[in-house]
């Protein structure tokens, strides 16, 4: 993953590059035209000078070679030699390259410039040659330059870039933060700082909108659930009665009595998981306030109790391993709900002459069952997915021992070893 | 007995009245608040049925009334909301038993005939029914002067079957009755067969007639 200011750092960069490497020719050829118009003009003076020098001073034809022979030998850049009419040409600039023999250098460019002009009518060729600087170390010396400016502006780039992040992305970050910690459950709005970007601003007033909203629909939704499973009481406590008041009925034949009879096992179903739901809507709410010290062994042991005949149906032999009290701070009710689930769930998910031995160790309750294959952990805890093909049931029960244990920050993980399911709450 | 029915469900209130009557209660009934406090005013009742959410007003404010005016019925909190809160605070406004819904109707019978037994004889009371002897204070069971040694759950569902009698009560009214609560998480109600058979055997063996009857597929009956 890249981060956003990266992304335009590096197409900067890019950019940056591309036109300081084209700068590069460009002021080669800047510098080295002015360098060369410079050093014409110069070449020009010259030649001017000279060419006046020998017109103004009255000297004989013999004094003209001597003086022509003595300039050759003590000005090497200007050169002056007598031609013959046939060899003249037109005035020319010329560049050319060759040793020079008083610089360390060993090769160099020339500017020169060759005329010809009649001193006494006689025609002579005069050249003026100035040093000019080579090709390549003027490129070499300009890109040295950019290169360096290069680094500069990179530089320049990745700190600005660091700082605009830190600041002006400041308010982004606290807004994602606040994002990180918003938990839908909790209710809580959350609390975004106002900020002075427009963007910004934009963006937290439409958060602001959309978790107002989520945590309206989320209510409503709560609000439903507890309101439908309440409605539902009465129908269903209608229908309970009439099942019973039916069963009173003389007249009704032995079939018709045995259906009637066994509506009560769909209608407690519907019941529990009537029940059920509006216990998780409950306990989603946090409607259970009350925490208290209790003894879980104690408890315990009152559900084994009532479920000792269940499980005797089943010849299931529970064995509660515990021996001293095991005391937790909870809501009373909600533990009673969660012991008698975790029960429930080892008898009913047993085989038959199985055991289900409870024991609690190193601040952890467990219930391990005979069974023959594991159970599809990913599902086990979901509401209305039951995690086992042996026999129906509401799919609420692990469900809500997985909200009661996430209420009070509890554990609650599940293994299957040695042909034992093993459910586990750990309490630390 | 006179009964008193507050629930705003008619229907439930008419089948509650049904399967009473069999017990020869004499039931009226309030659907709102303002009914209830009319009522109440002018009569007296052995037993309220109090549904806690009425049109009109709550039903705490009836209990509120009924403990004010120093009265002395019996009161069983019938309420669709099965919150703990309104348990509690029902209970302690004075009510003497709280039903959460649904609820089977020998469950509320058996309720309401233990009140009435604990209200009328100030807690200590048998009951006799030809040869059977019960007292319910000290729980044991005698027939014909001989005692018989019963568990707890025997003698619950004997009290259940006495409070029901001349009655059909289904092996699903009887499981709630024992296992409360927890009777719908269980597949099955067969273990109720094992009571069952207890009780008939350790009743028979000590010469006590055969009342209670067995209606296969569909419940048990206490015929008297």
């Amino acid at each position: 993953m890249n981060k956003l200011l990266n992304k335009p750092l590096k197409a900067f960069t890019m950019y940056a590059l591309l036109i300081l490497a084209l700068s590069i020719p460009v002021y080669y050829w800047v510098i080295d035209s002015i360098w060369l118009n410079e050093i014409d003009v110069h070449n020009q003076t010259i030649e001017g000078r000279i060419k006046d020098g020998f017109k103004n001073i009255p000297l004989t034809e013999n004094e003209i070679t001597h003086v022509i022979n003595v300039w050759s030998q003590i000005q090497p850049g200007v050169k002056i030699s007598a031609v013959s009419v046939s060899n003249i040409r037109k005035d020319s600039v010329y560049e050319t390259i060759r040793p020079n023999t008083y610089a360390n250098e060993t090769y160099e460019r020339f500017r020169g410039r060759s005329t010809y002009f009649y001193i006494h009518n006689k025609p002579y060729h005069l050249s003026v040659e100035t040093n000019v600087e080579e090709t390549h170390e003027t490129v070499i010396a300009i890109a040295t330059v950019t290169a360096v400016f290069f680094v500069l502006l990179l530089l320049g780039f990745v700190l600005l870039n660091r700082k605009i992040a830190q600041q002006i992305w400041q308010p982004f970050r606290n807004t994602l933060n606040q994002l990180k910690i918003f938990d839908l459950n909790s209710q809580k709005p959350i609390k975004l700082d106002p900020t002075t970007i427009e963007e910004f601003e934009e963006l937290n007033e439409v958060l602001r909108k959309l978790i107002a909203n989520n945590i309206d629909v989320y209510n409503q939704q709560k609000q439903f659930t507890e309101n439908a499973s309440h409605e539902l009481q009465t129908p269903l406590a209608l229908l309970k009665s009439k099942i019973d008041l039916l069963l009173q009925d003389k007249t009704l034949s032995k079939t018709q009595l045995e259906s009637i009879t066994a509506l009560n096992i769909p209608l407690s179903r519907v019941s529990r998981i009537n029940k059920n739901l509006l216990l998780l809507a409950k306990i989603e709410n946090h409607q259970y306030p009350n925490e208290e010290t209790i003894d879980l062994n104690q408890i315990l042991n009152e559900n084994i109790d009532i479920l000792s005949d269940y499980a005797s149906t089943g010849e299931i032999s529970i064995d509660n391993g515990i021996k001293e009290p095991v005391m937790v701070k909870a809501n009373r009710h909600l533990i009673e709900i969660m012991l008698t689930n975790l029960l429930v769930n080892g008898i009913r998910h047993n085989l038959r002459n199985g055991i289900l031995a409870i024991d609690y160790q190193a601040s952890t309750l467990m219930f391990s069952n005979s069974g023959t294959s594991p159970l599809n952990e990913d599902t086990l805890f979901k509401r209305f997915v039951s995690a086992s093909t042996q026999s129906p049931n509401s799919g609420l029960g692990l469900a809500i021992v997985k909200e009661i244990c996430h209420l009070y920050g509890w554990k609650v993980s599940y293994r299957f070893e040695k042909n034992f399911h093993h459910f586990s709450v750990s309490f630390s | 007995m006179k009964i008193l029915i507050i629930e705003d469900e008619k229907e439930l209130a008419q089948n509650m009245a049904d399967y009473l009557s069999a017990e020869n209660y004499l039931c009226e009934f309030a659907a709102t608040y303002a009914q209830a406090i009319e009522k109440i005013n002018l009569y007296q009742y052995d037993c309220i049925l109090l549904d806690l959410m009425l049109p009109g007003g709550n039903g705490l404010q009836v209990l509120q009334l009924l403990k004010e005016k120093n009265r002395q019925e019996g009161v069983i909190i019938i309420s669709a909301k099965n919150a703990l809160d309104d348990k509690v605070s029902g209970l302690k406004s004075g009510a003497d038993d709280y039903l959460a819904k649904p609820f089977h109707l020998p469950e509320l019978s058996a309720r309401i005939y233990s009140l009435i037994r604990r209200k009328q004889f100030n807690s200590t009371n048998s009951i006799e029914q030809n040869e059977l002897q019960i007292d319910i204070l000290a729980k044991t069971v005698k027939v014909k002067d001989e005692t018989v040694n019963l568990t707890r759950k025997e003698f619950e569902l004997l009290l259940f079957f006495i409070g029901n009698k001349n009655r059909v009560v289904s092996k699903s009214a009887l499981a709630e009755y024992l296992s409360g609560d927890i009777a719908d998480m269980l597949d099955n109600h067969d273990f109720i067969y094992a009571h069952i058979k207890n009780l008939k055997k350790k009743l028979s063996d000590a010469g006590c007639g055969n009342y209670l009857k067995t209606l296969y597929g569909t419940g048990y009956k206490w015929e008297i």
